[in-house]
């Protein structure tokens, strides 16, 4: 019935409790759950990993202009002319490449910062939930300051000290993506602890803890990949929001997100460069989504 | 409602060759198989089997509370007409009307987030049309004759600040309300304790004397039955197995499965720790088709005639059906 | 239930130090030098310390940060280093700005999510659920900027019906100071309500499905509507409000973006602007305005919660 809130002072946007029950469509048998797994995770994976090919494989092996360096002389040509799929941009740059490569950066900084997010807030929080006491509130708290601020907001302030670029932007953005994951973490390994414990009791008397969280781990695994792609879909816009902001990639390197910004003054005369970089972030979007909002949807039905 | 063509001393309710059939997601579990059963006016039947037997699916079955898996045959006709297929605008005024039902559980059965006056006094305003002061005028007038203490003050209170006992009593209130004719208690007191399951018992015989309502009691408890009910029907694996008025059952038990209820019962006269007979095995898996009697297994009278062909539920002496080749007290026990 | 607020607020209190805490971490001990920052690129070395000293820079952090707590318990966030204007009053300035966009944005994410989740859970599979799913899923997947510049393009642009950029305050004329608020409100609403939408769906049909006194409801005769709207909508409220409060910290950081795009002189484009002029005063200011907000905007939601359940208002049951 209803949901009281959560014990943490300051709840988070990945938080189980604010996704709510899964939007499972309907009660309905057995032929459309065939087809949703269809829908709902094979077609946007396949997506993904062709998205992902265009963006790390393709402009390896393919004729793929490079996206810096362009030619005034080649500038503003329009789509379709020879040798420029897309046309290119007011410097003289191939747009389908910009695309591509701004979709390596968009993509390495997400994947990178849910990696991070994943490995070391899935282990802070693994182990807050299983060690339990006073080491257990300690980490909450300091997760809970690091929640309360907008994502935006302490991304920005982050950002901005440590200066722009690839790498300072994955530091800002896992300040977002280590509590969120960290919380969840916990959270299952609770979940898991009740259930295991049995067993854990019954292993070797004091199993080491490292032991053990070896065997909590893989059970959290699932339920953390799934918020984690669900989480993709948010770091992806969260980089596209600083690069559009002047603080993510700089450019002349292409990013999704400094792609729209620099588009925004063409909007009217050329929207291709506003639309193009994102409707390429709205289709990587959906499909994490769908990914993840599926496989919630399937592990909670069990 | 009209009766169709009915004499007023008819039958309330007639349930003829029920089927329930529950479809999830290719599997087909039959849960009411080919149950009739008939309500006299102002009488009160027992419906009495272990759980899952089909006897809650059978009364939701009554009222069209089923989930939308449900695949509902046969007749049930109440005052003449069919309830089945009826139009779920017609089956509305039907619902807390002319036949309401009192749930099981009252910790949940109650919206814990409205009054409870107010929840009494919406089942007064979908099938009248009185004034809200009215209205609550009627439910206090409910709640004194439910015997729930400190009616008016309660008007105000939530399900949670109320006992289970009073929580219960609530849910009669709302039963109540539409000034049914028929009342169907499932499991009403299965959730109380046992002082105050006879005090909810006795209220409802009570209610039902005064009220001139036909009254079906669903439980498991077949002592309970023998104290409240005029008629016992005793169910298994969805169907009806022993059917008579309540003496005569207790008399002349014919069924061995009633024979193990009846047994299972601890009785005062046995001496200390003497142990419980309990029914042995399992009822079967509805979700699988049956092929003979469904007690074959437990049954301490089966023969091989008994694994092949279901016995038919049959008036065997006057007022008295059961379903069993081989009943208690008739025959010698096979050798 | 005052004991239950009570201990909501004992919980907050160490976050909230901790926020102060990291507010001035973050702004001021992350590597870079900040007067080096505010002087520029040719600053001579002499330069770059005398306003080190001016700015009180030279002592050690936890001086600094002694101070810095010290003057915000007392009241003073200190100046801004561009106007000298005081950090509170150019917060006091922009804070309503920020607070009306998003009133309006939930606003509005609230008014179309209800409706559309009723009808949504009224018939799970339906056509308008369908629809509604899909259209939810991609409302969802639509980043906010986007979403603003392309709202631009259409109705500011094209078709001429609303302003693109600019702010007027409210009592300049209300139907005006809306005219600016839409396309940013909606620029901000849409994902919020494609997610309100979804998630009360899902709270209503579990109630449906789930709850006894759902059946109970049906059995007195009542309509799937009535039983929708007068009892299932009334317990799902509480998940709603949880998402409300645990949204309320993505939603204050989208400002800062949209009030860019916009050119709404609220407390995100505030933190922006003086971000590029290194006004620390302010972006500490701000961050830790921002930290308060959120914790703040999840006590109210424990309040609201408390005050809507009866079951935390009245207390427990009398036997």
């Amino acid at each position: 019935m209803a949901v009281p809130p959560t014990e943490t002072a300051v709840p988070g946007m990945l938080d189980p409790a604010a996704l709510g029950p899964s939007s499972a469509p309907t009660t309905a048998g057995g032929r459309f759950s065939r087809l949703r797994a269809i829908g709902g995770i094979w077609v946007p994976a396949f997506l993904v990993a062709a998205i992902l090919f265009l963006c790390f494989l393709w402009p390896l092996i393919g004729p793929v202009p490079s996206p810096t360096g362009g030619s005034i002389l080649n500038s503003n040509l329009p789509s379709f002319s020879p040798g420029h799929l897309l046309g290119t941009d007011a410097t003289g740059n191939d747009e389908w490449s910009r695309l591509l490569y701004g979709g390596r950066a968009s993509l390495e900084i997400s994947m990178a910062v849910t990696a991070i997010g994943l490995i070391v807030g899935g282990l802070l929080g693994a182990f807050a939930g299983y060690v339990g006491g006073w080491r257990e509130s300690v980490i909450m708290r300091v997760l809970d300051v690091l929640i309360a601020f907008p994502a935006l907001v302490l991304a920005v302030a982050i950002a901005e000290r440590l200066g722009p670029g690839e790498v300072h932007t994955i530091w800002a953005l896992s300040f977002f993506s280590v509590p969120a994951l960290a919380r969840i973490a916990r959270a299952a390994t609770l979940r898991v602890r009740e259930q295991n414990y049995i067993v854990a009791a019954g292993l070797s008397g004091s199993g080491h803890g490292r032991t053990l969280l070896r065997h909590i781990v893989p059970n959290i695994l699932p339920e953390l990949m799934t918020f984690a792609l669900l989480g993709m879909g948010i770091v992806i816009v969260l980089e596209g929001a600083l690069s559009f902001l002047g603080l993510g990639i700089q450019p002349p390197n292409p990013s999704w997100g400094n792609m729209i910004a620099s588009g925004q003054g063409l909007l009217s005369a050329q929207p291709k460069f506003v639309l193009l970089p994102s409707a390429a972030l709205f289709i990587t979007v959906v499909c994490f989504n769908l990914l993840g909002e599926s496989l919630r949807e399937r592990w909670s039905a069990q | 409602m009209s009766a169709n063509g009915v004499a007023p001393d008819g039958p309330l309710l007639e349930i003829t060759d029920l089927r329930v059939d529950f479809r999830q997601g290719g599997r087909i579990t039959r849960a009411v198989d080919h149950l009739s059963y008939v309500v006299p006016r102002a009488r009160t039947i027992g419906l009495i089997g272990e759980s899952g037997c089909g006897k809650t699916v059978s009364s939701r079955a009554i009222i069209s509370l089923l989930p939308a898996s449900a695949r509902v045959t046969g007749s049930i006709r109440f005052e003449g007409q069919e309830l089945l297929g009826l139009s779920e605008r017609k089956m509305r005024a039907v619902r807390g009307n002319q036949i309401a039902m009192v749930f099981q559980d009252p910790a949940r059965s109650l919206n814990p987030t409205v009054r409870i006056g107010l929840q009494i006094t919406e089942a007064i305003h979908l099938h009248s049309d009185v004034s809200k002061a009215e209205a609550h005028d009627r439910a206090v007038e409910l709640m004194e004759l439910v015997r729930l203490p400190a009616a008016a003050e309660r008007f105000r209170n939530y399900p949670h600040q109320l006992s289970g006992g009073m929580r219960q009593r609530v849910m009669i209130a709302i039963a109540l309300a539409g000034e049914p004719k028929l009342l169907i208690a499932d499991e009403a007191t299965t959730a109380l304790d046992v002082t105050t399951q006879a005090q909810i018992m006795e209220l409802l015989r009570d209610l039902q004397e005064r009220l001139g309502m036909a009254l079906i009691m669903i439980s498991h408890d077949l002592g309970l039955a023998a104290s409240f009910a005029d008629e016992v029907m005793v169910m298994y694996a969805g169907r009806g197995v022993e059917r008579a008025p309540t003496r005569k059952l207790f008399e002349h038990v014919r069924m061995p499965y009633t024979r193990a209820l009846l047994d299972a019962i601890p009785r005062l006269e046995n001496p200390p720790h003497a142990s419980l007979t309990a029914v042995p095995g399992q009822p079967p898996d509805l979700a699988s088709e049956q092929v003979g009697c469904p007690f074959s297994p437990r049954c301490p009278n089966v023969t091989a005639k008994c694994r092949e062909h279901a016995p038919p539920f049959e008036e065997q002496e006057p007022d008295h059906r059961w379903a069993c080749w081989h009943p208690c007290g008739l025959e010698k026990a096979p050798a | 239930m005052l004991r239950f607020l009570g201990r909501r607020i004992l919980v907050a209190i160490p976050v909230l130090w901790g926020v102060t805490f990291l507010t001035f971490i973050v702004v001021n001990h992350l590597p870079g030098n900040a007067a080096q920052q505010l002087l520029g690129i040719n600053a001579t070395p002499q330069e770059i310390h005398q306003l080190s000293v001016r700015l009180g820079l030279e002592k050690p952090l936890l001086t600094r940060y002694g101070n810095w707590l010290h003057d915000l318990v007392t009241g003073s966030l200190g100046h801004s280093l561009a106007s000298g204007q005081s950090v509170t009053s150019i917060l006091g300035q922009t804070l309503p700005v920020t607070f009306e966009l998003v009133a309006f944005s939930l606003l509005i994410a609230v008014v179309v999510a209800v409706p559309v989740a009723l009808l949504s859970a009224r018939r799970p599979g339906g056509i308008f659920d369908r629809v509604a799913m899909v259209l939810s899923m991609a409302g969802l997947s639509i980043a906010n900027y986007v979403l603003a510049l392309i709202l631009v393009y259409f109705f500011a642009v094209r078709l001429n019906w609303l302003p693109a950029l600019g702010w007027v305050p409210p009592d300049h004329g209300f139907g005006n100071n809306i005219k600016y608020l839409i396309l940013p409100a909606v620029s901000i609403a849409l994902s919020l309500l494609c997610f309100y939408t979804r998630q009360l769906r899902a709270d209503l049909i579990q109630q449906l499905h789930g709850e006894d006194y759902v059946t109970t409801a049906r059995a007195k005769g009542a309509s799937s509507w009535r039983v929708l709207t007068h009892h299932a909508l009334r317990n799902s409220v509480f998940g709603l409000i949880t998402a409300l409060a645990l949204n309320f910290g993505t939603l204050l950081g989208v400002t800062v973006i949209i009030e860019e795009i916009f050119g709404l002189p609220g407390i995100g484009h505030e933190l922006l602007s003086a971000i590029n002029s290194r006004d620390i005063p302010v972006v500490e200011g701000a961050v830790f305005v921002f930290g308060l907000m959120v914790i703040l905007a999840n006590l109210i939601a424990d309040l609201l919660y408390a005050a809507l359940d009866p079951r935390v208002k009245y207390g427990s049951a009398t036997d």
